[in-house]
């Protein structure tokens, strides 16, 4: 699910940046780091605008200035039980890789229909039913989460295709 | 009366299902042996007459019985108040109990019988026995054969009860005045709370009596016996009121209920195996209902697990196979032991292996378990073998024993079998597989997990384990643990209509609830112990997660989970984990794939798995993060990048270990070995570096926009550059310039960075030179080469090393860096030099005469320079002018090249210097000051050089540096000018070389001198500086 999140950031700058430019130097900074940045909770998707960039301050010792940044941003979390498309990335006699967005989602074996049965043989190998059915690389399914782990800079889920209007698109 | 309960013949028993009601379901039980005998007060005298009393007739005796049976029933429920839920059990049993008290008789007092085992045999034994010995009274009462039947008893029974609700009251107080007692001894016993059914102070005590171990019940009978001999009324009553043993685990004592001890004592005179004067243990009255507790024995169900109590199989996990209806005999299956004759000796007789069998040593020498092969069998022992062809396949008969499918199938008592905790393990288990046509054992899941349930689950409810009760009344109530104590498990209900509310619930009846796509942990009783995975199916209690690590789909029970908050802690073993890299041998390395409990499946650098022992791991490669190596194209790969390999399967993986040549990569999609593969470094390409993404400007740095002009990192300079591969110098015929080797000419065999190994042609011989000693020649003309041209040879930093005032070479530097095409020069230094010192081989001892000789005492040598110094003025003059030519730019050096040089070379030559010189040849340093001063060398130069702006600069300080340097020999104005723009450098320098002697000056100077004319030679080489040069060189 998507949400609008403000979270703050702190950024240091070295003194050699200070200028009419410092601005322009957070705005960017912050938007290479957090843009696409996984949590372990939720993946960043897109920094909207600043709130506050609020006043430097300068750090004793080092003479860098430390900048507190509130900021608000696009941020996907994915729940179990969410519904979402995701893009096969491989299949395996285990089940199936997919990426939804930035999500890697695993479909187990158990997860999908029984009536759709892994082919070895094929080129690519595919899980099909051998009708509307097929799964190899590239294909575009919709499933559902089943379940969520957090990990440290990563989310790994697994998601099923064995319910109504789940499968390929 | 003893006799051997193995022996009973339990089928025969008539009342075995009368006896025993319907087991209570949920009442926690152990099968213990049991008898008791009561005997009862008779008549007026004996009044203490409790739990069991009967009495002989007549209505008083009746209303008593009717109180005693009551009691009965009473106590029965002391004895079972664990069972107090168990509504049909209790009253099951009270009804029976009011039924049996009458008839069997009142001296045997049958207690609880809950017992499927032999005691009811037992039992049933006395009763008969006893039947005969009905009291008269009785059996006026009664119709004639009412003793052999239930139904007259009960009649009775009624009967007496009738008599006793009528005059209840009456009853009641009549007999509370008899027996003081404070009990609610009503009629009713139903109402009774039980509590005050619990043995008080006031009861009779029970002490436990030390007998012999295994011959308790032989006490007891003889104590029956012998109240038989001498009842109450007798002359010397047994005044014990019941005796009773409880084998087991309180096998050795018996235990006695009575008033007083010395009661006990009297009974027990002179009874064999049965120790009445050693220490006597009075029961406390607390523990009193725990003595009679019953349990209830253990329900066996074909496909569960056993283990034979003793014997060659002792201890062995069996499968049942059948229980027989009695619940007494069942039959299993057991993995044989067998030896096949091979270890017998072949002379002894094979008469008596039972007896063999039974010693302690046949448990410790036994065979190993194996399945059984009639091929074996065959060798030795195919007269002891037959065959005989059932439906489910060949049955094979061998010595006695049957098998079928290689297992032992055995009749087996339920006494000899260990029924609780079995606990079997996996690999035991998995012997007893039987294996199916696709390969996969097919393990009966289902009896293994009835197995396990039964062991003591009790540890794998933690509070807040999420449970669910799928067994009794409570079906389906969804819930948290809050605590448990032994058995029960309180839950809080979290779900339904008694949200909130706090009920308790057995073990048994729950099981762990998940929901997919819970992330779990194998916590124990399967060999996934430790796995981490999410939950992908929930079926009953079994559930299948999905192994974070291997990918794999496990199938446990869903007690053996938990709820796993960790991440990425995966199995570990010991201090070895999943991902680690670890050293086998000197030369093998291996990534961990798997961590079993006992040992590692590890994937070594060639690619082949195996199994090992964690002893048999050398050492664990602390992973090295900053390790580098290179691809196939040479870029560089780090730890956490993305390749790809080139060949192949085209695998690609994060790259988790670097050793040596071999990545040890991490590939997620991929499902065996844990997603490890291995690869050498120049079979992958990568895919993408960590993190992937370019990032800005590190903000916390120096600004790079800032640091473009004039920063102080400019003013670093690049560093010298190198020379790589294999220096030039090798194979050179080089002549050594200075030293004791001076003049003598060789090759250069091997070299370092700043010497060279040099053959010398003359001695045959390997000397150590330093590089800037030598020269190399033409082997042919003899003729100086120049071997570093156009790059930045290698004299540079040798030029820099062999400056003793790194000032200079400092100073130098810069100018070189900030005058781009001065650096060049330096290179070209030598180059330009080198003819000239080509061309005047004879002099360049001389310059270092020269250099030796700037310093007074060596005014000798510098005499000797007279002659060849001439033209060493001479060199400062031509290479000061290139220089200041170069400094300035290109058309000042053209203008130079074109002839301006040249003039003063020739100039040089015609004499010019060659006074100065000679002045220097004087002995006086004045004089030899004066001379080079003059003017020849710094007129000269300084307008050339200095035509441009900095002149003015330049020369102020020149003269400056003069003052100062006033000593210094005119030889050394060559460097003076060299440094101009650092003119604090040129005092001190040479004035350090003064004083460290003007030998390494002297390398510098000529490099200085040479510098001059590099700048000419270098750059412009390609048109007409260099080559000019060279010609000029000769000529001189």
């Amino acid at each position: 699910m998507f949400f609008l999140k403000e979270e703050t950031k702190v950024i240091t700058l070295h003194p050699s940046y200070f200028g009419p430019n410092v601005r322009e130097y957070l705005i960017n900074r912050l938007n290479e780091e957090e843009e696409g940045r996984c949590t372990g909770d939720h993946f960043v998707i897109c920094v909207m605008d600043m709130v506050d960039i609020g006043e430097g301050r300068v750090l004793p010792s080092n003479g860098q200035a430390e900048y507190t940044i509130k900021y608000r941003a696009i941020i996907w979390k994915p729940f179990r039980g969410e519904t979402v498309d995701a893009i096969v990335t491989s299949v395996k006699p285990t089940g199936i890789f997919t990426l939804a967005g930035p999500l890697s989602v695993f479909i187990a074996r158990k997860n999908i229909p029984s009536d759709i049965k892994w082919e070895p043989n094929t080129v690519p190998p595919q899980y099909t039913n051998h009708a509307d059915q097929v799964f190899e690389k590239g294909t575009s399914l919709r499933l559902k989460i089943l379940g969520v782990k957090p990990d440290v800079a990563a989310i790994n889920a697994i998601g099923t295709i064995k319910e109504d209007y789940l499968g390929a698109l | 009366m003893s006799r051997n309960l193995l022996d009973q013949d339990f089928g025969s028993e008539e009342e075995d299902d009368d006896f025993n009601p319907a087991p209570a379901e949920d009442s926690d039980n152990d099968d213990v042996d049991r008898g008791e005998v009561g005997h009862h007060g008779r008549g007026e005298g004996y009044t203490e007459n409790e739990g069991g009393g009967d009495d002989a007739g007549g209505e008083e005796e009746g209303e008593e019985d009717q109180e005693d049976e009551d009691d009965r029933g009473e106590d029965d429920e002391d004895g079972e108040d664990e069972d107090e839920d168990d509504e049909d059990a209790v009253s099951g049993r009270s009804r029976k109990r009011r039924r049996r008290g009458p008839g069997v008789h009142n001296f045997i007092e049958v207690e609880a019988g809950v017992d499927e085992d032999e005691d009811e045999g037992e039992d049933e034994e006395e009763e008969l026995e006893f039947g005969g010995e009905l009291h008269p009274d009785d059996a006026d009462a009664l119709p004639v054969g009412a003793e052999m039947d239930d139904r007259r008893h009960r009649q009775l029974d009624r009967q007496r009860e009738l008599e006793a609700s009528m005059d209840a009251e009456k009853q009641a107080q009549l007999l509370k005045e008899r027996y003081g007692r404070n009990r609610a001894a009503a009629s009713d016993a139903v109402i009774v709370p039980k509590r005050l059914l619990l043995p008080s102070v006031d009861d009779p005590s029970i002490w436990g009596v030390r007998c012999k171990a295994g011959k308790e019940r032989e006490v007891v009978f003889a104590i029956q016996k012998r109240i038989e001999e001498r009842p109450l009324g007798s002359r010397n009553p047994i005044k014990i009121i019941s005796a009773f043993e409880r084998g087991g685990a309180m096998s050795g004592y018996i235990y006695v209920e009575a008033r007083r001890q010395a009661d006990v004592m009297d009974a027990l005179q002179d009874m064999s195996n049965v120790y009445p004067r050693t220490k006597m243990i009075l029961v406390p009255v607390k523990e009193m209902p725990d003595l009679l507790r019953v349990q209830k024995s253990e329900e066996l169900n074909p496909g569960g697990w056993v283990r034979i109590k003793r014997g060659k199989y002792q201890g062995d996990l069996a499968q049942i196979e059948e229980v027989e209806t009695n619940g007494l005999a069942v039959t299993v299956r057991l993995v044989p032991r067998l030896d096949y004759g091979l270890n017998e000796d072949s002379g002894a007789p094979l008469a008596d292996p039972k007896r063999k069998r039974t010693g302690a040593n046949a448990a410790i020498a036994r065979p190993p378990q194996r399945l059984f092969s009639e091929a074996e069998a065959k060798k030795k022992h195919s007269k002891y073998l037959s065959a005989t062809s059932g439906l489910g396949g060949k049955l094979w008969s061998y010595l006695g024993e049957n098998y079928a499918e290689g297992f032992l199938i055995k009749d087996m008592k339920v006494q000899h079998l260990i029924t609780k905790n079995v606990k079997p393990r996996l690999e035991e288990v998995t012997m007893f597989a039987r294996d199916s046509e696709n390969g996969t054992s097919n393990l009966d899941l289902a009896s293994l997990q009835e197995t396990l349930k039964n062991s003591t689950a009790e540890e794998s409810y933690l509070p807040g384990d999420p449970v669910e009760v799928f067994k009794g009344e409570q079906q389906g109530l969804i819930g948290r643990t809050s605590s448990t104590r032994g058995d029960i498990v309180t839950i809080v209900v979290t779900e339904g209509e008694l949200a909130g509310q706090t009920i308790e619930a057995p073990v048994k009846t729950l099981r762990k609830r998940f929901r997919e796509g819970d992330h779990v942990k194998v916590i124990g009783g399967s060999r996934y112990q430790d796995e981490l995975g999410m939950v992908v199916q929930v079926r009953d209690d079994t559930v299948t997660l999905l192994s974070d690590m291997s990918m794999q789909e496990i199938t446990v029970f869903s007690k053996d989970l938990r709820l796993s908050a960790e991440t990425g802690v995966d199995g570990k073993l010991g201090m070895f984990d999943v991902h680690d890299l670890v050293q086998l041998d000197a030369a093998t390395v291996a990534c961990i794939v798997k961590v079993d409990r006992e040992s590692l499946r590890v994937l070594d650098q060639n690619g082949s798995i195996r199994t090992i022992l964690p002893t048999q791991v050398t050492n664990k490669i602390t992973p090295r993060r900053d390790a580098v190596a290179t691809d196939r194209n040479g870029a560089e790969i780090r730890h956490g990048d993305t390749v790809r390999e080139v060949y192949g399967e085209q695998r690609n993986g994060l790259i988790l270990h670097i050793h040596r040549s071999f990545l040890f990569l991490h590939n997620k999609a991929q499902a065996e070995n844990a997603g490890i593969v291995v690869v050498r470094t120049t079979n992958v390409v990568t895919v993408s570096a960590k993190g992937g993404r370019p990032t800005g400007p590190d903000l916390s740095k120096m600004n790079p926009a800032l640091m473009k002009n004039g920063a102080p990192g400019g003013m670093m300079g690049p560093p010298p550059s190198r020379n790589f591969g294999r220096d030039r110098l090798i194979g050179k015929t080089v002549m050594v310039r200075k030293g004791p080797f001076k003049g003598l000419v060789g090759i250069v065999k091997d070299t370092t960075d700043v010497q060279a190994r040099v053959e010398l042609h003359s001695k045959n011989k390997l000397v150590t030179i330093p590089k800037e000693l030598l020269v190399v020649k033409d082997p042919v003309t003899g003729q100086t080469i120049d071997i570093s041209r156009g790059r930045g040879g290698p004299r540079v930093p040798q030029g820099g090393s062999a400056a003793p005032p790194s000032g200079w070479q400092g100073g130098r530097t810069p100018m070189a860096a900030a005058d781009s095409s001065r650096t060049p020069a330096w290179g070209g230094a030598i180059s330009s030099r080198t003819p000239a010192w080509g061309g005047l081989g004879s002099r360049t001892p001389a310059w270092k005469a020269d250099g030796s000789r700037t310093s007074n005492p060596y005014d000798g040598s510098r005499t000797a320079y007279g002659g060849a110094g001439s033209r060493t003025p001479a060199w400062n003059a031509g290479a000061r002018t290139p220089y200041g030519g170069s400094g300035s730019g290109s058309s000042d050096f053209d203008a130079f090249a074109a002839g301006s040089r040249t003039p003063a070379w020739g100039g040089a030559n015609a004499g010019g210097r060659t006074p100065a010189w000679s002045a220097s040849s004087s002995t006086s340093n004045s004089k030899v000051y004066d001379a080079p001063t003059p003017g020849a060398t710094y007129s000269a130069p300084t307008p050339g050089g200095y035509g441009g702006a900095p002149t003015p600069g330049l020369s102020a300080p020149t003269p400056g540096a003069w003052a100062d340097s006033a000593p210094t020999p005119g030889a050394y104005n060559a460097p003076t000018p060299g440094g101009p723009p650092r003119r604090p450098y040129d005092a001190p320098t040479p004035a350090a070389d003064f004083d460290g002697g003007s030998r390494p000056y002297d390398a510098p100077t000529p490099a200085m001198g040479g510098i001059a004319a590099t700048p000419g030679a270098g750059p412009y080489d390609g048109d007409d500086g260099g080559p000019r040069y060279e010609e000029g060189t000769p000529s001189p």
